[in-house]
């Protein structure tokens, strides 16, 4: 397959041009020659044979008058020697033909092709089938009269043949000189070829990066040594590799190389195009080479920058992203990925519509869209649905414009503030129990004066009525109902701290159980066994006995409520944390445990989930007023950890269950070594 | 059009402008040959004059004549031309030559195969005889009387012409002068046009001396400068041209041409333009006694003036 033009070498094209500009010249030369000479040729033959055969026809005026035959074949024979002269013949008046130069017999044909016309010659172009002839006709004329007429037949292939040698000659002479021009042309093209291809292997080298070798020729003598110049500032002194009028500076070089066309150091120094070019290319490396370092340089920086950046986005918590004009995500920082759970790659490209679930990702996009449009920044707080617990997070959109002004993206942060909104939450319970508590402990002072005389007044008319009778009973029950309503009223005192405390150092595990062994009877009717697993180094805290007792009771109380009929088993724990100053009990019951929207309720006074009048729900808010008091704090973990009863029969009994946490500090410094850390599952 | 169109178009021009050729050629089959055979020529009677000038000049200057006497005798004549003197004298004596002009010196020889003479011309002079002129170039300053012409080089007409030749020999056989005299005695070459050929030997240097019968000069006026010619003497005259029929030709015939021969006056415009033409001033009766003068020239010098004699 014949390769492509451009992909032959530039040698062959040379000698390919040459060839052709050869035989540009030569062929149609030839041709314009062969024809010139054809034409010509032709016009000398008609001259010629016109002469020839008006010469013969006079000659043979003597011969034809006298009918000399012999005379008459003799002219015709001579002429018929001569090489192009195809024929010659006469004829008498009457067209007969008296003699020819034919052998074997005269054409008849030949005699009534051609004749004079109007008394002069007259040429005829005759076709034999092997050659062309030109017949000439010429009229013998004696005296006016005619008596005869002279033929002859020049052969005009003969004489186009030695056109056509002619125009050989040129081809085969333009061919030999095409022969010839080949053999510089080679060389030339070898040594053009050779510096193309030097400067090729330079190009490479600065491809490869090496940008310091040289493909121009150095010069013999610098610009400054031929002008005897002094300015040792210019780039261009000293400097016998470089051109000065590539190099130097705009203010000696003036407007280039334009302007150096008289000056000695280009006359000197100036080479050929090729020469230009690989000085050229010189000037281009070096500059290249500069371009490069400080291309370099502003990378490492850029990096280095863009590294600060990277690691300040990924080290903030904050969940920093950008995104384009068409909200797509250009840039996402760890935190973001690591929230969505996907690579940040995964995340580039991407829409909140994709990234997010599906009833989340369009209202975020549609923000997106808003701030976009606008133009304005946006700052809202939006509550996500997570595994475990919601999740709130602080979101800012900023826009993001280009020099004009436009809009060309945004940057989003989002900060988690769960656990600030629980705090919120937290501060908020807090303000309304506070309010409530004030609200109950006036409540309660105020009735308590009263219950007080109605109780009062109750057991005095008891003494009043007989044993026996009807009133005394009622007067119980009044008395009975009344100390009911006292009991509440000291409760909600209590809630509201408006009881008096009496807190005194006190065995921790004694106080357990005291609680429990009041209970344990009760509560054994109810199919449920109390365990108990308590700190043997027997911890001293400083607290209220009955009131921490009034806690252990509650609390063993909601899970006798809580395991209901069915019975089950009861875990108290206790555990001394000297580390940490504290000590912890714990109370689990195997009970169905506590949905997850009551928890955050069941410390809140008067919640409960038990039947109307069987409970107060003021029993775990007062516990949790009672703990707080001591410093401590009370928990629920519901369902129980798992594991929790392992060391316990639990008669196969797998409820989740519940199980309630209280931490109270030591209010001196223990000396007992313990576990270094509490932790639910050791425990 | 576009530029590269225009150029293609001029480049490709001068191709398309020479191929083929620019006229027609008509077919020849040159396959069918065959000899060809010359038509016979009617019954005429033959006329030649004695080929003392190129056979065109002779046709020329009979051509009219010729005419003329068909015209008044209602024969068929038809002129032939003999290449030399000598054919000329032969075709009379085989009888190829019916009526035969020719000079005194060739009468004389066909008078002895049988010819006779019936009638004779009037030179252009006017008179009815002639001589040859013995010529030389103005510049030949050697040569001032007959006397200077021994050692020389002579041209002369053909060994048979009277005034070109014999004529002048008797002319320098009265002065003493014999033919090996000369350094070399030549005659003009080739067929026809003798005495022009003469004139022109002498013009162009080649020969000293030449002969030519009076009248011949002029033949060349309009051709070369005679005023380079000398004519170094005269000779003798003697009778003119003469009209002799072969032996054996009907008398009757002959006297009809001799009639209306004789019927040509130079007076009458037609008739000079004829006799002009033929250069004669007229044409008059002769018999063969008129003739005896040459044969006498003809004895003193030696000459063979039988049939077949000297070529």
């Amino acid at each position: 397959m014949m390769p492509q033009l451009s992909a032959l070498s530039f040698r062959t094209k040379i000698n390919c041009g040459i060839v052709l500009i050869v035989g540009l010249i030569a062929i149609p030369l030839a041709y314009l020659t062969w024809r010139a000479a054809a034409v010509s040729l032709q016009e000398e033959t008609r001259k010629r044979g016109l002469v020839l055969s008006e010469n013969l026809a006079m000659r043979i005026s003597d011969p034809l008058l006298s009918m000399d035959l012999l005379r008459l074949k003799n002219m015709v024979d001579e002429l018929d020697k001569v090489d192009d002269i195809s024929y010659a013949f006469i004829l008498d008046r009457q067209g007969s033909v008296l003699v020819h130069s034919f052998t074997g017999g005269f054409p008849v044909a030949l005699t009534d092709v051609n004749a004079p016309r109007d008394g002069k010659p007259n040429i005829r172009l005759l076709d034999t089938g092997r050659e062309f002839i030109d017949d000439f006709a010429a009229p013998v004329v004696i005296v006016g009269t005619p008596f005869g007429t002279a033929r002859i037949g020049l052969s005009r292939t003969k004489a186009e043949a030695a056109a056509d040698r002619l125009a050989l000659m040129i081809v085969f002479y333009s061919a030999a000189a095409m022969v010839v021009a080949l053999a510089p042309s080679t060389l030339f093209a070898r040594r053009v070829t050779e510096r193309i291809n030097r400067l090729k292997l330079h190009a490479e080298e600065v491809v490869k990066g090496n940008l310091d070798p040289r493909a121009g020729p150095p010069a013999l003598r610098p610009c400054s040594a031929i002008l005897d110049c002094d300015k040792k500032l210019c780039p261009a002194y000293g400097d016998k590799n470089r051109r000065c009028w590539l190099t130097a500076s705009p203010d000696q070089r003036g407007d280039g190389p334009e302007s150096c066309r008289d000056c000695p150091v280009y006359r000197e120094q100036k080479g050929d195009e090729i020469q230009d070019l690989a000085e050229t290319f010189d000037v281009m490396a070096v500059s290249l080479k500069t371009h490069l370092d400080e291309l370099r340089r502003t990378e490492q920086v850029l990096t280095r920058q863009e590294r600060l950046l990277r690691t300040i986005l990924d080290a903030t918590p904050d969940l920093v992203c950008l995104l384009d004009e068409n909200s797509r995500y250009l840039a996402v920082n760890r935190a973001f990925a690591a929230f969505l759970g996907q690579s940040s790659e995964a995340i580039v490209g991407t829409t909140d519509r994709e990234v997010f679930p599906d009833d989340e990702g369009p209202d975020m996009h549609a923000q997106n869209r808003q701030v976009l449009a606008a133009g304005r920044p946006s700052h809202r707080e939006v509550r996500l649905r997570r595994p475990g617990a919601p999740q709130w997070l602080h979101i800012v959109r900023v826009p993001v414009t280009d020099r004009a002004g436009r809009v060309i993206g945004l940057l989003r942060t989002a900060r988690d503030v769960t656990q600030l909104k629980q705090f919120q939450e937290q501060l908020i319970q807090s303000q309304k129990m506070e309010s409530i508590g004030k609200l109950a402990g006036g409540v309660a002072h105020e009735i308590n004066t009263p219950l007080g005389v109605i109780l009062g007044y109750a057991q005095l008319l008891q003494e009043d009525v007989p044993a026996g009778s009807q009133i005394l009973t009622d007067l119980q029950t009044i008395e009975k109902q009344a100390k009911v309503c006292r009991k509440i009223v000291a409760d909600l005192l209590g809630f509201s701290r408006q009881a008096e405390s009496a807190k005194i150092e006190m065995c921790f595990n004694n106080s357990l159980m005291e609680a429990i062994s009041l209970v344990r009877h009760a509560l054994s009717l109810e199919r449920i066994v109390i365990a108990a697993d308590l700190d043997e180094r027997m911890p001293i805290i400083y607290g209220d006995p009955e009131k921490l007792k009034q806690v252990w009771i509650n609390l063993l109380s909601n899970a006798s409520d809580a395991l209901g009929s069915r019975g089950g088993t009861l875990l108290v724990r206790s555990r001394l944390f000297v580390d940490q100053q504290k000590v912890t009990a714990w109370f689990a019951d195997t009970g169905p445990g506590i949905s997850s929207e009551n928890q955050s309720r069941i410390f809140d006074p008067f919640f409960t989930t038990k039947p109307v009048g069987q409970g107060t729900g003021l029993g775990l808010s007062v516990s949790f007023g009672i703990i707080k008091d001591h410093g401590g704090v009370i928990r629920v973990e519901t369902p129980a950890p798992e594991g929790f009863f392992d060391a316990l029969v639990t008669n196969g009994d797998n409820a989740p269950g519940t199980v309630f946490i209280i931490d109270l500090p030591l209010d001196h410094e223990e000396t007992l070594g313990g576990p270094q850390l509490a932790d639910l599952r050791e425990a | 059009m576009r530029r590269r169109e225009f150029l293609l178009t001029g480049l490709l021009l001068p191709f398309f402008a020479g191929c083929g050729r620019d006229e027609d050629a008509v077919r020849v089959d040159l396959s069918k040959r065959q000899e060809p055979t010359m038509r016979q020529q009617p019954k005429a009677v033959s006329y030649a004059y004695l080929p003392q000038y190129a056979h065109t000049v002779s046709y020329e200057r009979h051509r009219l004549l010729l005419d003329y006497l068909s015209r008044a005798t209602g024969l068929t004549l038809r002129q032939v031309f003999p290449d030399t003197f000598e054919e000329h004298v032969r075709m009379v004596e085989r009888g190829e030559i019916d009526i035969s002009f020719s000079n005194p010196f060739a009468y004389i020889r066909m008078a002895a195969s049988g010819a006779r003479a019936f009638a004779r011309i009037i030179e252009p002079s006017g008179k009815p005889d002639f001589k040859s002129q013995i010529i030389c170039r103005r510049d030949n300053t050697a040569l001032a009387s007959l006397a200077d012409c021994r050692g020389k080089r002579w041209m002369a007409v053909d060994q048979s012409s009277a005034g070109g030749y014999i004529y002048a020999l008797g002319e320098f056989y009265d002065n003493g002068i014999r033919r090996s005299d000369f350094a070399e005695i030549t005659f003009a070459p080739g067929p026809g046009g003798k005495q022009e050929k003469v004139v022109l030997a002498v013009f162009a240097g080649i020969c000293d001396v030449g002969s030519v019968r009076d009248g011949a000069l002029d033949i060349l006026r309009d051709r070369i400068d005679l005023g380079q010619i000398r004519v170094l003497a005269e000779s003798k005259a003697y009778p003119g041209w003469v009209y002799c029929a072969r032996q054996g030709f009907p008398p009757e015939t002959t006297a009809r041409i001799a009639q209306a021969f004789f019927s040509l006056n130079f007076e009458r415009p037609d008739d000079a333009v004829i006799l002009t033409t033929a250069g004669m001033r007229g044409i008059i009766p002769a018999v063969d006694a008129d003739y005896a003068s040459v044969r006498r020239l003809a004895d003193k010098l030696g000459l063979d003036t039988t049939v077949g004699g000297d070529e």
